[in-house]
């Protein structure tokens, strides 16, 4: 994985990233506002399944109305998140806080698929508290990525 | 000046020491800034998207603010308090960094744009409340307020970039990590 960090960071593309300085500040940006949509559509569809937001309209409705933003953001998200990686490669790969926070994304995304299929199941609730916490998860370690040693001490990967 | 000590005496505060010093106080605070100021954003959104007629106007304006604007206001509470503690850390500096005054002059603005949205636009709600589309007055505040939250966060990120530090940080810090 160092290898392949060290090979990314050489790219052309990693090394326009690198220096022109207002990429990564902007792309930070844009990757913040997509997180505030993904974060907040989540917690509503969450929160109707709880029963606790929205309990006057049917589930679908909500999901409708909810899950379409949450797609597209996470999609951009996803672009301006490969853009940070691809600038700052060894900077995610060497970071624990990276891989705990791509484990949680893959999980928040399968929790969130789970409840737009079956809102009324048993496992409903549990899995939208879930939800909830897991999104919280990604948004921790996502700022964490920068104090990696100083939040994992001797578990970081940062040598 | 008086209000350049008022900073330097937060800077000097014992709390702002904690800030400095601590290993984990900066990254837990600021993972909860970010999660507070993530959290206004998307409730706020909501709303000013409902008054632009985003998607529809079949649901009532005043539930569906009522309903999120209590998430709003924990949330921003939470970026005040966090906000504070990193603002104590480092108070000399942030004062003179372009990007956080420009900050709190985005912050200052949706604050009266929602003042005059609440005490002046607000009042008719009765006749738009539902079903049709909100007066041009409502819309605008429903724009500027995104405009500004943007501008807000954006702002907030380049704080970051720009503002180094003003205490010194030592060349080998010799961290150790005892259990």
């Amino acid at each position: 994985m160092a290898e392949f960090a060290a090979w990314l960071h050489a790219t052309a593309v990693s090394q326009t990233i690198q220096s022109v300085g207002w990429i990564v500040p902007l792309v930070q940006c844009i990757h913040i506002l997509m997180i505030g949509i993904v974060f907040v559509s989540s917690l509503m569809i969450a929160l109707r399944v709880l029963g606790r937001m929205r309990a006057d309209e049917p589930f679908e409705l909500v999901w409708l109305r909810f899950a379409p933003w949450m797609w597209r953001a996470l999609l951009v998200m996803a672009i301006t998140g490969v853009v940070l990686i691809v600038g700052e490669p060894g900077r995610e790969f060497g970071a624990t806080s990276f891989w705990v926070k791509m484990v949680l994304l893959v999980v928040a995304l399968l929790v969130t698929l789970r409840l737009g299929r079956a809102p009324a199941s048993a496992a409903a609730r549990p899995l939208a508290v879930g939800l909830i916490v897991l999104w919280i998860g990604v948004i921790f370690l996502g700022r964490a990525i920068a104090y990696d040693v100083e939040v994992w001490q001797s578990l970081s990967s940062h040598t | 000046m008086e209000f350049a000590g008022l900073v330097n005496d937060i800077q000097a505060s014992a709390i702002g020491e904690w800030m400095r010093s601590s290993l984990k106080a900066m990254p837990v605070v600021e993972a909860t800034h970010v999660l507070a100021a993530t959290m206004v954003f998307g409730t706020v959104l909501i709303v000013d998207l409902r008054l632009l007629g985003i998607p529809n106007a079949t649901r009532a304006f005043t539930r569906i603010s009522d309903e999120l604007l209590r998430l709003t206001w924990w949330a921003f509470g939470l970026a005040v308090v966090t906000g504070s503690l990193m603002f104590a850390a480092n108070a000399n500096t942030y004062v003179i960094n372009t990007a956080f005054r420009l900050k709190m002059l985005a912050l200052l603005a949706a604050g009266i744009n929602m003042a005059i949205f609440q005490g002046a636009t607000l009042r008719g709600v009765g006749g738009w409340d539902v079903g049709v589309a909100p007066p041009r007055a409502a819309r605008l505040a429903g724009l500027l307020s995104i405009l500004l939250w943007v501008t807000v966060i954006m702002l907030a990120r380049w704080i970051g970039f720009t503002k180094g530090y003003n205490f010194v940080v030592p060349d080998d810090p010799n961290i150790k990590f005892d259990f």
